[in-house]
């Protein structure tokens, strides 16, 4: 029997943890929103041997584009040794923090809140305040505690935090850096310009017509000087490559029942002749052919109806773990459930038909070993 | 041949000119050309050497197989006409089988095998409880009745198996060596209720090789090569086993 409870088992949770998932999928796209490009920075912009910038104007351009709504510039600085706390200066230099410089509309742009605080602003470039934003992750790590008057070291200068960002989905790895004004970079770390080498940039029309022009609109037909990608796309991409693995899972589960019928029908066949007494005194009592198959295809019919219930039950289970862990909301067809257990019987059954055929077809003089 | 007042009773069985021979390519001849009318109030026995065909015979009386030539009939039906489920719902109610090595199912007591005989005929649970139960009593097993085979006796197992055969209520019992596996009491008390379950409507049939057995029945057919070579009726012999 364990072979259709695994075989309905795997199927009903690949696809319960697949519709789950895209049900996840679709919640966390409408979140996002699917009109954000990003452009980075490529080929001979920022000149050679350096890496590649996307020119300030060039920055502006793309801004005053109809249906952009508002862009922003970022860079990621290297070489810059980030401090929460003095005594930890060995491992925070050898595993440094990111830290980025980048425009003042980030939070808008991105579509993020602040976990905490506020995010940077024209009073913080206007006073040179030394000032910045910490990801989320990064606050865990630090153990920053919400309205903590709190500072840490970039290259040795004190920084004060005035803000968390909250978990960005669509660039997770700025959970855990450290945001700050090009004004500070330039003054502090030594940033030669303000140029960026990413930008982001939000277009609620013609999402994918600006992400074709955006490259033109920043080289102005020049060399290569940027390429465009829309996340979302990135993560439509990413729910294929699930459903592909899912189908390989209803592959493996569609191989178990298979197993599993093979495995019923090779148990039926052994019962059959265990038990050719049993067949033929029943025959001997006036059982027909008919009836003793019956008996046997009955058999197996018990054998799927438990392996199918059993195997639903086994594969739902799966699909609410998946979701409790996961945080999906558990997304599962009752009617599927049923359909799935029901081949399970479809496939006992059919398993049934030969040991079946065989019990029917023996003969009660052989098995009673008359005389 | 002796021939007495079982002459004028009706005729249950008939085999008439029944053949059989087994293998394609290498002919066995099990039986040639058998004629045998088995009559309501029989009490008979089968004798003869291994090979003489007993148990073919047996197999055809039963009902359990079809000759290759001639007619087996059950009241007149011959049983060639049938198809496979006609055949055994003739089987089930006019034959019952008692066999050598008791053949009760392992895993159900001694009511339930016994009720075994009555699955299919449409009879409530209840109802084939309680039959199955008049049938145990007949064989004075009443008591032993929710006992599996393998807390019985050899004795209790075989009078298991008579109820079996009885509560269908049949034309004919069928016995294959019903004593064969019994020590001589036991044989001996098997064979008293065979002698009980005789009846007027019924006809009791062992197939034996023990003469003793054969002794202790009314008319004695006797077999050798596939061939009926004596039929005579006999004094039965109480002493004998």
């Amino acid at each position: 029997m364990l072979g259709p409870i695994l075989g309905v088992a795997a199927i009903v949770s690949a696809i319960g943890i697949n519709e789950s998932s895209k049900g996840h999928l679709k919640a966390v796209l409408s979140d996002l929103g699917t009109d954000l490009i990003v452009a980075n920075a490529q080929g001979s912009l920022g000149g050679f041997g350096s890496d590649p910038r996307i020119p300030e104007d060039a920055a502006a351009r793309v801004t005053r584009l109809p249906d952009v709504e508002s862009v922003t510039g970022t860079l990621q600085m290297a070489d810059i040794v980030t401090l929460p706390f003095e005594e930890a200066e060995d491992f925070y230099r050898a595993f440094p923090v990111p830290v980025i410089a980048t425009g003042l509309n980030l939070p808008e742009t991105l579509e993020v809140l602040l976990a905490s605080g506020r995010f940077l602003n024209d009073f913080d470039v206007s006073t040179a305040a030394r000032v910045v934003v910490i990801g989320r992750d990064l606050a865990d790590e630090y153990g920053y505690l919400r309205g903590e008057a709190r500072t840490i070291q970039l290259n040795g200068i004190d920084y004060g935090v005035v803000g968390v960002l909250d978990y960005v989905l669509l660039e997770p790895s700025m959970d855990s850096a450290v945001f700050l004004t090009f004004a500070n970079a330039e003054e502090d770390l030594g940033l030669d310009s303000r140029d960026p080498s990413r930008l982001y940039i939000r277009a609620p029309t013609n999402t994918k017509l600006v992400a074709q022009e955006v490259p033109t609109v920043i080289s102005l037909g020049g060399p290569d000087g940027a390429n465009t990608s829309v996340p979302t796309d990135l993560l439509d991409a990413q729910s294929q490559v699930d459903e592909n693995l899912n189908n390989l899972t209803k592959m493996m589960g569609g191989l178990a029942l298979i197993v599993g019928g093979v495995g019923i029908a090779n148990v039926m066949s052994i019962s059959v002749i265990q038990r050719s007494t049993e067949i033929g005194i029943r025959r001997a009592l006036g059982h027909s052919r008919g009836t003793i198959a019956v008996q046997f295809l009955l058999e197996a019919l018990v054998v799927g109806v438990l392996g199918g219930i059993l195997g639903a039950a086994a594969g739902a289970g799966v699909v609410w773990l998946t979701a409790e862990l996961r945080g999906y909301v558990m997304v599962l067809s009752v009617v599927g459930l049923v359909g799935w257990a029901m081949l399970s019987v479809a496939v006992a059954v059919v398993a049934g038909l030969y040991p079946s055929t065989k019990a029917a077809r023996l003969e009660p003089l052989e098995t009673l070993r008359l005389g | 041949m002796v021939r007495g007042d079982s002459q004028v009773s009706e005729v249950l069985l008939s085999l008439d000119g029944v053949s059989r021979v087994f293998g394609d390519e290498v002919k066995v001849h099990a039986l040639r050309d058998v004629s045998l009318d088995i009559r309501a109030g029989d009490f008979l026995s089968i004798v003869g050497p291994s090979g003489s065909g007993k148990s073919t015979l047996l197999g055809l009386l039963g009902v359990l197989d079809l000759p290759s030539s001639g007619a087996v009939r059950i009241q007149g039906t011959d049983m060639a006409n049938l198809g496979d489920a006609d055949r055994s719902r003739m089987r089930g109610g006019a034959i019952g089988f008692v066999f050598q090595q008791f053949h009760l199912i392992p895993h159900l007591t001694a009511v339930g095998n016994v009720e075994t005989a009555l699955l299919y005929r449409g009879l409530t649970a209840g109802k084939r409880h309680r039959r199955a139960l008049d049938a145990l009593e007949q064989v004075g097993l009443s008591s032993r009745s929710g006992h599996i085979p393998v807390q019985l006796s050899g004795g209790e197992q075989q009078r298991v198996a008579i109820a079996r055969a009885i509560v269908t209520d049949p034309l004919m019992v069928l016995a294959d060596e019903p004593t064969g596996a019994l020590d001589s009491q036991n044989a001996s008390n098997v064979m008293e209720i065979f002698a009980d379950l005789q009846s007027p409507e019924r006809a009791i049939c062992v197939v034996t090789h023990d003469l003793g057995v054969a002794a202790r029945t009314q008319r004695r057919i006797t077999m050798l090569d596939g061939n009926i070579v004596a039929d005579e009726h006999q004094d039965i012999d109480e002493g004998v086993r």
